[in-house]
């Protein structure tokens, strides 16, 4: 088959999220089994994307209206857009099967859309090869969020969206300065371009460009001092909602600031750029770790949970090194699938018991038993206790900055994780050793879900060759810019 | 004469950010991000300015040397009508705060904490 065929990537959630109000007159469950339908099959389509990438171990590029690259823009799906499009997919068809059974707010036909938009914005901001491009789906990630946010209505939600939306708001007004900044020196927004022209730009300007880009990518990436929206809009939007936010939207940040960091590594500034970015990580891991110790919330606590350990992704992929940037995608996966976990467990919980209010999740071994064991494996996993897929690519991360010079920003990461280590066990506490309940009946798609992934947890950390192989592939498509420029068919322009 | 045009891009980004940092009216903030938005579609128009040349729409006696630069007009449109969508969205959540908590001061909005 024709890999143009992956732009369906792009248009299937596109076209379904307009085809919504259409099919209102089906009523609430069917727009919830639409959405599940749409979401399985874009999953079916990132299977093939991810099998034909990964078997040929060329890239798909998808050439907008047949233009060629730099005069069209480009999608470039790579080792690593194949494998996270695919992940974004899964997470999304995860939360719409939760959603048909969890989402009781109206209206939900405007639910489905903004979900929708969301799965669109983010598989958009991993697989696209323009730099604006990257804008514009950043945007439609960033307003579908904030809509969702605030879909509860009550005034937390609306609070915290309107903390969200001004911090973005700030951010992609500087990540568009820093686009200004590069088309004014290099004349050229497609990514491939910009990479191979990059040595010939003024230092100073590609670095301040380059830091304002960081910092605007810093509001979607969940970075300290950027990062303050992140709690409150976890703990305030739809328990589904929140399992995206952290399995997918986060991480598409981190790509795109990684994906542009290495695409400028010919300029003479980059390593300032990168102490900047290590500095701004490892603040988080530090700052959030401390946060979670006195949450009462549990939802909150493993949103700053969450946002540490995306502070140790960015950590890794500030590390300049090609082992750097493979750890970083593997914890990037694990990460996925332990909070996907995480999240959709507390989601339930939430949900059946009425608030995620630590007090709720006491005796929940004896009420949920099957739930509390998947949370117990995620949180276990979360800490980095060997045997669990986080411990692999936590050693790899520390090992990498070690080796890339940064012990101090190892030996605080480390500190850090001894805290989490704290507030994660005394979650099990709670909920295996603490309080009564009576037993109480737990739903088959759900009890699936979770216990699937928490399979998945071990079987990775059993066995982590296979994931570890995939995220060096992935990691290299990163790393590699000389491959990445010679992957994309630039056409010569006159100038 | 084209740095006239930076500085004022300039000065209203930092107008706006100082509006969206300093002021506790959550409209005005809101006003102090279109500033910024402003000044950031102003730094891109100019960067695309070439001095003595017309709008680059084809037409009779202008051909593509007679133009500006045509891309950065076609980002500013796409980010006008981004920051419009985002005002719009924006406003319509201070409308719910307004209702919820009868007050636009950040600092008494403050439910959110721990």
């Amino acid at each position: 088959m024709n890999g143009q065929y992956a732009s369906l990537l792009i248009a299937l959630p596109l076209l379904s999220a307009f085809f919504v109000p259409l099919i209102k007159g089906l009523g609430e469950r069917g727009i919830k089994y639409y959405l599940a339908v749409i979401t399985a099959l874009q999953t079916g389509i990132a299977a093939w994307v991810f099998q034909q990438v990964y078997s040929t171990g060329k890239p798909i590029i998808v050439m907008a209206g047949g233009w060629k690259p730099p005069v069209g823009i480009n999608l470039y799906i790579g080792h690593f857009a194949a494998l996270f499009v695919l992940i974004v997919a899964v997470v999304s068809f995860f939360t719409a099967v939760f959603s048909i059974w969890s989402m009781k707010v109206q209206p939900i036909d405007k639910y489905a859309m903004l979900f929708l938009l969301l799965m669109l914005g983010a598989t958009g901001m991993i697989a696209t090869g323009d730099i604006f491009n990257l804008f514009v789906f950043m945007e439609i990630t960033a307003i579908s969020a904030y809509a969702l946010t605030a879909y509860n209505k009550t005034g937390e939600a609306a609070e915290a969206s309107l903390k969200y939306m001004i911090l973005g708001g700030i951010g992609s007004s500087f990540f568009l300065i820093g686009v200004a900044l590069i088309y004014g020196s290099l004349g050229t927004l497609n990514m491939a371009q910009i990479a191979q022209l990059a040595g010939n730009m003024n230092p100073t300007v590609a670095q301040v460009g380059l830091a304002l880009i960081v910092f605007g990518l810093a509001v979607e990436a969940e970075l300290f001092p950027l990062n303050a929206w992140a709690p409150d809009a976890y703990q305030a939007a739809p328990h589904a909602i929140t399992v995206m936010f952290s399995a997918f939207v986060v991480k598409a940040g981190l790509y795109a600031t990684a994906r542009l960091l290495y695409l400028m590594q010919a300029v003479g500034s980059w390593h300032d750029v990168l102490k900047l970015l290590v500095a701004m990580a490892t603040l988080t891991v530090v700052v959030a770790e401390f946060a979670a110790l006195r949450q009462k919330d549990v939802k909150r606590m493993i949103a700053y949970s969450s946002i540490s350990q995306v502070g140790m992704i960015a950590f890794a992929l500030a590390l300049g090194s090609q082992a750097g940037v493979d750890a970083g995608v593997f914890h990037m996966v694990n990460h996925a699938v332990v909070k996907a976990l995480l999240f959709l467990g507390v989601g339930y919980v939430g949900i059946k018991l009425g608030g995620t209010a630590m007090e709720n999740f006491q005796g929940l071994g004896k009420r949920m038993p099957l739930t509390a064991f998947a949370l117990t494996i995620g949180s276990l996993a979360a800490v980095g206790i060997p045997l669990f897929n986080i411990f692999w690519s936590k050693v790899r991360i520390l090992i990498a900055g070690v080796e890339a010079g940064y012990t101090w920003g190892v030996a605080l990461i480390l500190g850090a994780s001894v805290v989490e280590a704290v507030y994660y066990l005394r979650f099990i506490h709670a909920m295996w050793f603490a309080g009564e309940g009576e037993r109480m009946r737990e739903g088959l798609a759900i009890s699936l879900i979770l216990l699937l992934l928490a399979a998945l947890v071990i079987v990775i950390g059993i066995y982590p060759d296979y994931i570890w192989s995939l995220a060096q592939k992935a990691g290299s498509d990163i790393f590699n810019v000389g491959q990445y420029i010679k992957n994309v068919p630039l056409m010569e322009v006159g100038a | 004469m084209i740095s006239v045009y930076y500085f004022g891009a300039i000065s209203l980004i930092l107008i706006g950010l100082y509006a969206v940092l300093v002021k506790k009216n959550v409209l005005k903030m809101l006003i102090g991000l279109s500033i910024m938005e402003t000044g950031v579609n102003l730094l891109l128009v100019s960067i695309g300015y070439i001095s003595g040349r017309s709008a680059p729409i084809l037409s009779e006696g202008i051909g593509p040397n007679q133009a500006v630069d045509p891309i950065p007009q076609a980002l500013v449109l796409t980010a006008i009508v981004i920051g419009v969508a985002t005002t719009a969205m924006a406003l319509s959540v201070a409308i719910i705060l307004y209702g919820k908590y009868g007050t636009l001061n950040v600092e008494e909005i403050r439910r959110l904490r721990g």
